[in-house]
């Protein structure tokens, strides 16, 4: 203020050019188209690994995932919020379509290109939007739409094919990564050329522009504002009647497109949130029957003496350990008189008296190496208790 | 104390037989004993194998177990001699048999003398053993599952012949047949499952080797838990192994790009992701086995379990998305690369934005340079602006 005041001379005359609504709506945009960009773009080259590095950075896919549909609810409020603003300058106001593209667009920018490549004499004079700028704006609700049919049939796909043919789904998918890539790649170029590196024009974060500026880039505005073309003045009345048609009118789109974000973000419960069981578990642990392990041979017909069986069932069950060889604890079974001769504690059998003899004693008590079957031993005990008869 | 007292009191004891002469068993039995005792190291019965087989080549040796089971102190000779420990000496292994008669067997069932003597294969095989620490056998044993396997469940020690080429160290052929048949001890119900799948009928039925083995997909000693989020999350990268081998999938005409495409669709996209990101995920996105099965897989146009039969996949769509409607399968490409006659409409999408994003781009590139140029021209010759 001090400094307009000291040299009011020297100060350029500003005009304005865009409101503080539109700026905020500029910079929300500018966060939300960023955010889907940065969340978006390693979603379509998952396998690369600056796509996995982003993603670890987001926290993870889901988180990435939900980083991304939230800036594209964002960008979804935005739109609304500038169908309205529209529908406010074009009903209300009546404001001139100045973003309406016409066949001028196209030869300035014939002209501009031929000027650049020195075919021309001069630039084109432009108005209140360059042909720059009405490529820039026109491209976005290009892209805004076609992001947001394809996004809805990413994000709905069971409604989606109950009316489209499956196929679509992955074809959304493909529409949303290529125009992604198209919007991206188009504002490094387009915008940050435009007004970043050419000439950096704030007028999108201070809302004016002076009049050098406007005499250079939109000098036919200017010429407008001069001779008071430019805005056009509503009687207060017929202000007021358009209004209260209007708000009511854009309060019943609005809740109506409010809905249908609603419905576009939380309408389908798409698949189940809890793991599925596998469809072919059976039961882990089924044990197949073991093979037997082979037994040794039933015990054949025996009469009860030494030489009619008695010695054979000795040899096969005592005689591993107790054989003339190895003849563990001095006792062996090889011959009937071994057999008698009993071992280091002396006698094993005493003949007649079968619950005498040590032998029956210890098989009766079980567990011993060479252990007797209930009917072998029986057979040995009557064998004892008939005198232990060799023939 | 008497030889005859001992075994009395010693009443579990496995038997073996002959040493060369009697003179020699209560020899050494002696001079080992007392030096036992003093606590010096225990020397190994030095006694081939012979001596042993003497007594344990009877058929229907047996020791019962205080259980009620009979442990068979059998070995054949012939089954031994043709396995892979033939040069092995039976006291290399049973270590703690240093005498006649041995010592007393202090275990409750056969389970117990298994559990009692595997870890006697570290001596040779030290790095498999170390490798089953961290498997999930070893895991289930651990938190007191004794039917979990341990080595001697999969390798009977006295009958196991070599399972892998002595020079390349690779699996031989019958191995791979083999190695179902092992896992079937205990894992009978998936083994029938395996066996009646396109997997398990050509290894079994036809023995192509091609196909995957069990240990192929769950490796081998150091087996994990197949049902962990990391193990699902992996998964894809086990079947595209073989999967996108060009030389193997050629010989029956199956396509290598399956892996390819499943990651480019949503779901391979996510599980691609956790699996480097976050390898323990939990996730319900599919991996192949959600959709081909496990151990059943079968041709994908098998009549009546195939996934080209637009029922079955509609199933399998619905197990996750159970509103799903009949349009909804043909949203998952299968495996297809879109062209101009299978998904025409992805097809002519990525074609379109193929042509229009480098002209479009292209066109703002030229408009780009030439105004950089002209102002730059201008610039130099000292004109402000047009």
């Amino acid at each position: 203020m001090s400094k307009k005041q000291s040299a009011p001379v020297q100060q350029p005359r500003q005009y304005e050019r865009f409101h503080w609504a539109q700026r905020v709506a500029h910079a929300l945009l500018l966060v939300s188209f960023t955010t889907l960009g940065l969340t978006g773009l390693p979603q379509k080259y998952p396998a690369t690994g600056w796509a996995g590095a982003m993603i670890k950075f987001f926290g993870g896919i889901e988180t990435t995932r939900f980083i991304h549909h939230v800036a594209a609810g964002i960008l979804m409020l935005l739109t609304i919020y500038h169908i309205l603003d529209i529908g406010y300058k074009l009903f209300v106001r009546h404001d001139r379509m100045s973003m309406l593209p016409a066949l001028q667009d196209l030869k300035d920018g014939i002209q501009a290109f031929l000027y650049n490549l020195g075919f021309g004499k001069r630039r084109p004079q432009m108005g209140r939007y360059t042909f720059e700028e009405k490529m820039e704006y026109w491209a976005l609700v290009w892209g805004t739409v076609i992001m947001g049919i394809s996004g809805f049939m990413m994000w709905n796909p069971l409604a989606t094919v109950r009316l489209l043919p499956g196929e679509i789904i992955p074809a959304a998918k493909a529409a949303h990564g290529g125009e992604a890539l198209l919007a991206v790649l188009a504002i490094i170029v387009w915008h940050m050329y435009g007004v970043h590196l050419r000439r950096f024009n704030k007028s999108m974060w201070t809302g004016k522009m002076s009049e050098e500026e406007m005499l250079h880039e939109h000098p036919l505005e200017l010429a407008d504002i001069k001779v008071g073309l430019a805005e056009r003045r509503v009687e207060p009345g017929l202000l007021r009647r358009r209004r209260a048609i209007y708000y009511p009118v854009a309060g019943i789109l609005a809740a109506a497109m409010l809905l249908g974000v609603y419905g576009f973000v939380n309408g389908e419960k798409t698949a189940i949130t809890t793991v599925p069981p596998i469809a072919s578990a059976v039961p882990i642990y089924v044990p197949q029957t073991p093979t037997p392990i082979p037994t040794s041979l039933p015990t054949p017909e025996i009469t009860l003496t030494w030489d009619g069986g008695i010695g054979a069932l000795f040899q096969a069950k005592c005689g591993t350990c107790h054989n003339e060889t190895t003849k563990l604890g001095q006792l062996s079974f090889a011959s009937y008189a071994d057999a008698l001769l009993g071992g280091k504690d002396g006698a094993m059998i005493l003949p007649g008296d079968a619950s005498g003899s040590p032998l029956i004693q210890k098989q009766q008590a079980g567990g011993h190496g060479g252990q007797f079957s209930a009917e072998e031993l029986e057979m040995a005990g009557r064998w004892i208790a008939a005198g232990a008869p060799e023939k | 104390m008497s030889k005859f007292v001992k075994i009395r009191h010693k009443p579990h004891l496995a038997m073996i037989g002959l040493i060369a002469s009697l003179m020699l068993v209560g020899l050494a039995a002696f001079l080992v004993r007392p030096a036992a005792a003093s606590g010096a190291p225990v020397e190994p019965l030095q006694v081939d194998n012979t001596t042993c087989l003497y007594c344990h080549g009877k058929v229907g040796l047996s020791h019962p177990m205080p259980n009620g089971e009979s442990l068979s102190l059998t070995i054949d000779p012939g089954h031994f001699n043709e396995s892979a420990h033939s040069s092995k000496a039976c006291t290399d292994c049973h270590t703690d048999i240093t005498a006649f008669p041995h010592p007393e067997l202090k275990a409750e069932s056969l389970r117990e003398v298994s559990l009692q003597y595997y870890t006697t294969c570290r001596q040779c095989h030290q790095e498999q053993y170390d490798k089953t620490l961290d498997s999930v056998h070893q895991k289930a044993l651990a938190g007191g599952n004794t039917n979990a396997a341990i080595c001697t469940d999969c390798h009977n020690p006295h009958t196991q012949t070599p399972l892998t080429d002595a020079a390349t160290g690779e699996l031989l052929p019958e191995a791979r047949v083999h190695i179902p048949q092992t896992c079937a001890r205990c894992h009978n119900a998936i083994y029938e499952q395996y066996k009646a799948s396109i997997h398990g009928s050509a290894l079994i039925g036809e023995g192509n080797l091609d196909v995957p083995t069990c240990i192929d997909c769950h490796g081998v000693h150091n087996i994990q838990n197949p049902t962990t989020a990391s193990f699902r999350v992996y998964s894809p990268l086990l079947c595209s192994k073989c999967h996108t081998d060009k030389a193997i999938m050629e010989k029956y005409g199956i396509p290598t790009q399956v892996l390819n495409t499943y990651v480019a669709d949503f779901h391979g996209t996510t599980v691609t992701l956790f699996e480097k990101n976050s390898p323990d995920q939990v996730t319900n996105k599919p991996v192949c086995f959600d959709c081909h099965g496990v151990h059943s897989i079968q041709r994908v146009d098998d009549p009546k379990y195939g996934l080209t039969m637009k029922e079955n996949l509609l199933a399998a769509c619905r197990r996750c998305h159970p509103d799903a409607d009949a349009n909804f399968p043909s949203a998952w490409m299968s495996h297809y690369i879109p062209s101009a006659t299978k998904y025409p409409i992805v097809y002519y999408v990525n074609l379109f934005y193929w042509i229009f994003i480098p002209t479009v781009i292209g066109g703002m590139i030229i408009y780009v340079l030439s105004d950089i140029a002209r102002r730059l021209i201008e610039r130099r010759k000292g004109v402000r602006h047009a």
